[in-house]
């Protein structure tokens, strides 16, 4: 069990761009200086090192970079942007064991300049196998193929997605960080926007972005030392559900769900002993605007088919009932594979976000949907 | 531009033009033994699928029409080429030797700039409307792009994306292979699995067996795939997970004549080592024919299209084209000669088509066709180049 044992102590961050004109490499080593110039930390405080399986940049190489010199932990979670919430916890359980006392995650991305995830790809994952070839071959297409069922079971249409799109580049017109600064977009815009996999639009789909973000975990007793207001881990957890498969989770009863984000949301509740009722605002994971839907639902904010009142009643805006991506998320500020998420949420509990939610209620963030995922409860 | 599309729209339907000739048996002749169609109907009656050929303009322009002005315009604006797109015709009733035709057209919108396949272009749809005397005997609303070619564009990878064969899953394959769609069955306790893998969820055992499915199922879900391009594939086209009449789901490409929707019955058929679902309804026969230069230019002469790209290689290479292509015309034509030689005595009451990749001299040209009710058959020719057109016939028995 996670108790309040550790918090985040620096967040750190390089520009979001289309073309970093820089090695993936250096924006790690950007964004992890920058975290621990934040948390007031030299790089030879860290002794452990964790990021995504997907990371190009090897743990070794950033500590060489940064002249961190010895390490006791390294580690990697798999399934993409599943992985976002989930290195946290891995640095949680690194530093309550008392294995390493200050850990750094990070993720590095050239995502738009180098290889873009939306493209097509030959994988040799067998279980790609079973899609690829069938011509279902990018991650809108797998999302798409959920969000026509979920249109199908809740009589919802594509401008509930639409609604969320326009709420995360609301939110981004107003951060000056957000790829998409001063560029909101209406609902026509979204309506007009090209189809990329039919019920999905281009502004339904997250934007590709070049950028690195990097994370300091430590002790809250050390947390309390440093110069940043602490943000307490007040829960962390992972989970996969029957029949996963990536992306792909198509053989299950209910194909228009999340199961793997209902077993993260049992475990985040349970933890923190707190209920959706008391949080302040949710970083919700959205690469593609359904899955905001499914999560509002997964978690508990709604019941199962009724996040598109929730969304068109505004609940999901800045001064609604659950204001969601503050920063303009995914959509709006960038995609950093869900680092940028934490990083938000992190600011909201400081209380220096550019879109800060008043109260000091618990922030919740979310990781990769349709995925085996990941969550945080940050107080 | 816009000054030219505002008087168009403006202006409205054009005055009544006259065809050349009469409806005559000598051109009815030369179109049918160009079109290799040899019903035995056409003596009196023209076949529907000429209508437009009566007012086909040929080598000696008239008075301006809509599409034309529109063609002029967009040749100025920098949007030289042009490709007909979308030909829906209704045929009021068949039209006898010795009529007199006329026709007359408006514009019905100009779209665009779209970025197309072809490059980036402006579609420019008109509507017309044939008339013996004041009655009117057909009606065609007639798509076209205007296009500038890509340049420096590169070809779709031609190389679809592999299946993933492991010891586990090769018996699937080895059953497409075989004709077979085949669905893991556990040896032990009979649990039936898609996809399949070394041991059975349900009682543990590693006795994979398989057993071989119906091939019918039902759509569950699906998408179409737009953006961005997949290797191997033209978009846009449609993937479906199908509830298969087994229990289990499967992911694969859906090919249909219409969109389809949640809980439309399939049939599996196999196409290119894959899977391949279509609407689970009657078809009809599908009929090959090799596309020659011949064949080109015999018909597009007997549809009096003088375009130069329907029968001057150099000319449509020119263009950016391989080699001359078949016309719209005769693309309908084929469609009519499709469904006609399968049922002779059907009453052809509409053709409604849409083209897709250019059917080019050299190609084999496939038409596969589905009985969606009993007045409407859905079509599908394709080369190995990909859908040449898709569309459908309406018929009266």
């Amino acid at each position: 069990m996670i108790s309040p044992t550790c918090a985040i102590a620096g967040i750190g961050a390089t520009e979001f761009s289309k073309d970093s004109g820089r090695s993936e490499l250096r924006l790690a080593v950007e964004a992890v200086r920058a975290a621990l110039d934040d948390a007031g930390l030299r790089p030879s405080d860290v002794s452990g090192l964790v990021t995504f399986g997907m990371d190009n940049n090897p743990e070794i190489a950033v500590a060489r970079e940064l002249g961190i010199g010895e390490l006791r932990f390294l580690s990697r979670i798999g399934y993409g942007g599943g992985a976002a919430c989930a290195v946290i916890q891995q640095a949680v359980l690194a530093v309550a064991a008392g294995l390493a006392d200050v850990v750094v995650c990070y993720r590095a991305l050239n995502e738009r300049s180098g290889r873009r995830f939306g493209r097509a790809i030959a994988s040799p994952d067998p279980d790609s196998g079973w899609h690829h070839p069938m011509g279902l071959a990018t991650p809108a297409a797998m999302v798409a193929m959920v969000a026509q069922r979920y249109l199908h079971e809740y009589g919802a249409v594509p401008d509930d997605f639409g609604r969320v799109a326009v709420a995360m580049r609301r939110h981004a017109s107003t951060n000056p960080y957000a790829w998409f600064h001063g560029r909101p977009i209406t609902l026509d815009e979204h309506r007009a926007s090209r189809w990329i996999s039919e019920p999905l639009r281009l502004l339904d789909c997250c934007q590709e972005s070049d950028g690195a973000v990097a994370l300091v975990v430590t002790s809250l007793s050390r947390a309390r030392d440093l110069p940043q207001p602490p943000a307490v881990i007040s829960a962390a957890a992972q989970g996969s559900g029957p029949d996963q498969f990536v992306m792909t989770s198509y053989y299950r009863p209910q194909v228009a769900s999340l199961p793997e984000m209902g077993v993260v949301a049992r475990q985040l509740w349970e933890q923190s002993a707190l209920t959706p009722a008391d949080v302040r605002t949710a970083i919700l994971y959205d690469h593609f605007t359904p899955y905001v839907l499914m999560q509002l639902e997964e978690l508990g904010f709604c019941g199962r088919g009724e996040a598109r009142h929730f969304v068109a009643d505004g609940g999901i805006e800045l001064g609604g009932r659950l204001p969601v991506n503050p920063h303009g998320g995914q959509l709006g500020e960038a995609y950093i594979h869900g680092m940028n998420g934490i990083a938000e949420a992190v600011r909201q509990v400081r209380g220096t976000a550019v879109n800060q939610v008043p109260g000091d209620g618990p922030v919740l963030v979310t990781a990769g949907t349709g995925v085996p995922t990941s969550g945080l409860i940050l107080v | 531009m816009d000054s030219v599309v505002s008087r168009l729209l403006a202006a409205g339907e054009t005055e009544p033009r006259r065809g050349r000739d009469p409806v005559n048996l000598p051109m009815i002749r030369n179109w049918l033994e160009a079109m290799g169609d040899r019903h035995p109907g056409y003596e009196l009656f023209a076949p529907p699928a000429m209508i437009q050929v009566w007012t086909m303009r040929g080598l000696s322009p008239g008075a301006p029409d809509p599409l034309q002005e529109m063609s002029v315009a967009l040749d100025e604006a920098g949007f030289p080429n042009v490709v007909a797109t979308d030909s829906e015709q209704v045929y009021h009733r068949y039209l006898r030797v010795g009529e007199e035709v006329s026709v007359r057209s408006r514009l019905e919108s100009v779209t665009g700039p779209k970025r197309t396949s072809l490059g980036e272009g402006w579609f420019v749809t008109t509507v017309s409307t044939w008339f013996c005397d004041d009655e009117p005997v057909a009606t065609m609303r007639f798509r076209i792009l205007k296009y500038r070619a890509m340049s420096g564009s590169s070809p779709v990878a031609a190389t679809p994306l592999k299946p993933v064969i492991t010891a586990d899953t090769a018996f699937f394959w080895d059953g497409i292979t075989a004709g077979e769609l085949r669905i893991q069955r556990c040896g032990e306790c009979g649990a039936l699995r898609h996809p399949p893998g070394p041991a059975c969820p349900r009682c543990g055992a590693l006795k994979q067996e398989h057993t071989v499915a119906s091939g019918l199922g039902t759509i569950h879900s699906f998408t179409v795939h737009h953006h961005p391009p997949i290797p191997g594939r033209r978009a846009p086209y449609v993937v479906g997970l199908i509830d298969l009449a087994e229990g289990v789901r499967m992911v694969g490409e859906v090919r249909g004549p219409r969109p389809v929707k949640i809980g439309d019955p399939v049939r599996v058929f196999f196409d290119g080592g894959l899977p391949v679902w279509r609407p689970d309804l009657p078809i009809v026969e599908p009929w090959t024919l090799e596309v020659t230069p011949t064949m080109i230019i015999s018909t597009a002469l007997a549809t009096r299209d003088f375009q130069d790209v329907h029968h001057d290689r150099d000319a449509a290479a020119r263009r950016g084209n391989p080699d001359i292509f078949v016309n719209i015309l005769t693309t309908t034509g084929l469609v009519q000669r499709y469904v006609t030689d399968h049922r002779p005595d059907a009453v052809v009451r509409g053709i409604s088509i849409r083209l897709g990749t250019p059917c080019y001299a050299g190609d084999t040209l496939t038409f596969t066709g589905t009985v969606v009710s009993g007045g409407e058959i859905a079509i599908v020719g394709r080369t190995a180049r990909g859908v040449h057109v898709t569309g459908t016939v309406g018929v009266a028995s």
